[in-house]
């Protein structure tokens, strides 16, 4: 009775998000739609919701969008792969060494200030112009954020969590699995999905310098022909890329710590 | 069956002599504990009252091994006690179940050390959750529980584990008053079959005169034990049943209490020449 009334609750709550969803859209394309046609702004510099539209329908039927997405979306998730493996086990590493601990908090005081655009040369000439300098630049961002998270996550284990495990005769492997890993994996997911977040951008900072292909490049390519439809439709197929990113590590993290969310 | 009772009747004994405990404090170590003699005879059941701060967690936290002591010895069954230990179960006042566990999860992990294959590990849980009364709730996770369900899960996961000794540190603080009236109840039914050996931390005095057979009063600055009382069999007392030895001995405790917290300018020249 009382599950039944919580999914319906759910449900509503879903449907309420959807519309909101869909109103706060309209709205802005209502106001894009009133400031282009106030003849306020240049049309060449500032489209009309219709002619990005139409260049979005152009670029769909040359193939480019699709493939655009396609290469981006990979690079993406290659270079978030390695990135997130590489910090979780890193992460879980070093908050157990106490020595390690020590010595990282003025190492990432230093890295992370360094914004991932400002890596892009240097990848370029260590990995070249083709993938490897993008996956270098995506995996070095999330690697940064998912290591902190889960360093911060694993070191912080409430010690009352520690005490019953040991009193209740839990081996040192057993503690670790069974306690120390799920104790700080709120904190490993909410690093993957700041991950995430980060690949999407250095992504797009390593595809503006020195690609062929994908959505940041198409943003570039537009720029040389002054085609500002085609930089929107690059704009906005990031935010939508984006955010539906953001949304699937949402619902990821209320599988994978669901005890979080009760 | 009998060597199970002798078993039973020769384990669980706890034996302190001389401990005494610091912390590191801004200004070096502070002793929190002063040198506390102790022994918690096999299947007795103590009550330690005081004021907060006075070291009662401290104490408890050297029996169970999670705080080293910088003098003195503490022995269970005459072995010294060199951190946790299955042997000595802990019941938490933050309870300290396993949230991403369902309650059946929480206590298969304290039988994990036995080596059971895993549809008697999953039927001891079970049944190790009737016995708390919570056999419907195998399946919920602790969030889904209220404060009185989730510390008998916790109590059921300790004993789940067949410790000999049983420390408790103020496990029912955080309950109202009812609740805690009832678990007072499950305590002493539980108890009566484990026959553990129990410490039972509380700064309520009624909770403490209820539950033991003989309470230890302690003071603050520095930690240590200033009276003891014999309340006699347990089973001759129960929860709504107050008699005049009783009302006796809270008086003795309450004034003892009362006492020191009356005298603060006493506490303050000894903590200055410690
Ligand atoms: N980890 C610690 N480091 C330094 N001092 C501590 C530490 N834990 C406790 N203390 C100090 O030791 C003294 C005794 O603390 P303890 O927790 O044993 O008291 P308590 O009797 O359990 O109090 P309460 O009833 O409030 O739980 C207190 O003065 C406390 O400030
Ligand atoms: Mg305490």
């Amino acid at each position: 009775m009382t599950i039944s009334l919580a999914q319906s609750d759910l449900a509503q709550s879903g449907l309420a998000q959807v519309g909101r969803t869909l109103l706060s859209i309209g709205g802005v394309v209502a106001v894009w739609w009133l400031i282009a046609a106030s003849g306020l702004v240049n049309p060449d510099l500032f489209p009309t919701p219709d002619a990005v539209w139409l260049a979005a329908m152009d670029l769909y039927q040359e193939g480019i969008l699709l493939s655009d997405m396609g290469t981006s979306l990979t690079r993406a998730a290659i270079g978030f792969l390695i990135g997130a493996i590489g910090g979780v086990l890193v992460g879980l590493l070093t908050a157990r060494t106490r020595v390690i601990g020590f010595a990282l908090n003025p190492l990432l005081t230093l890295l992370r200030p360094i914004p991932a655009i400002a890596l892009v040369p240097l990848a370029i000439v260590w990995f070249g112009i083709g993938e490897g300098s993008k996956y270098f630049v995506i995996a070095y961002t999330v690697f940064l954020a998912v290591w902190l998270n889960t360093h911060h996550g694993t070191s912080s284990v409430a010690n009352t969590y520690i005490r019953a495990s040991r009193s209740l005769g839990a081996s040192t492997p057993r503690e670790f699995f069974e306690v120390v890993v799920p104790a700080a994996a709120p904190h490993i997911v909410a690093g993957l999905r700041m991950g995430a977040a980060l690949a999407f951008l250095s992504l797009v900072a390593a595809e503006l310098s020195g690609a062929s292909s994908g959505i940041g490049f198409r943003i570039q390519e537009a720029r040389q022909f002054i085609q500002t439809d085609r930089m929107f439709v690059g704009l906005i197929e990031l935010g939508l890329l984006g955010a539906a990113l953001d949304l699937f590590f949402v619902s990821l993290s209320r599988r994978l710590v669901h005890w979080e969310h009760l | 069956m009998a060597a199970n009772l002798h078993d039973i009747a020769t384990s669980g004994e706890v034996v302190i002599q001389g401990a005494t405990i610091h912390y590191q404090g801004p200004n070096g170590p502070v002793q929190v504990l002063s040198a506390t003699d102790l022994t918690l005879s096999s299947g007795s059941f103590t009550a330690l009252i005081g004021p907060s701060g006075c070291g009662k967690s401290t104490l408890l936290n050297a029996i169970a091994g999670f705080v080293r002591p910088s003098g003195g010895t503490i022995r269970v069954d005459g072995r010294p006690v060199t951190g946790p230990s299955p042997e000595v179960g802990v019941v938490f006042q933050q309870y300290a179940l396993f949230p991403w566990f369902t309650a059946r999860g929480n206590i298969e992990f304290a039988l994990k050390r036995f080596g059971l294959s895993r549809a008697e590990r999953r039927e001891a849980a079970l049944e190790a959750l009737a016995e708390v009364g919570l056999h419907g709730r195998a399946e919920t996770y602790p969030g889904q529980l209220s404060g009185g369900m989730k510390q008998r899960v916790a109590l059921a996961r300790t004993l789940a584990s067949k410790p000999k000794v049983l420390l408790m540190d103020e496990p029912f603080g955080a309950l109202d008053a009812q609740t805690r009236v009832s678990m007072h109840e499950l305590l002493l039914r539980v108890m009566d079959a484990h026959r553990s050996t129990v410490l039972f931390v509380t700064h309520d005095v009624d909770e403490g005169l209820v539950l033991a057979d003989r309470a230890h009063v302690m003071s603050a600055t520095p930690g240590r034990i200033i009276d003891t009382l014999e309340l006699g069999e347990r089973r001759n007392r129960s929860v709504d049943k107050v008699d005049t030895a009783y009302i006796a001995n809270r008086n003795r405790i309450m004034g003892l209490l009362r006492h020191r917290e009356d005298e603060p300018a006493a506490a303050l020249p000894r903590r200055a020449t410690a």
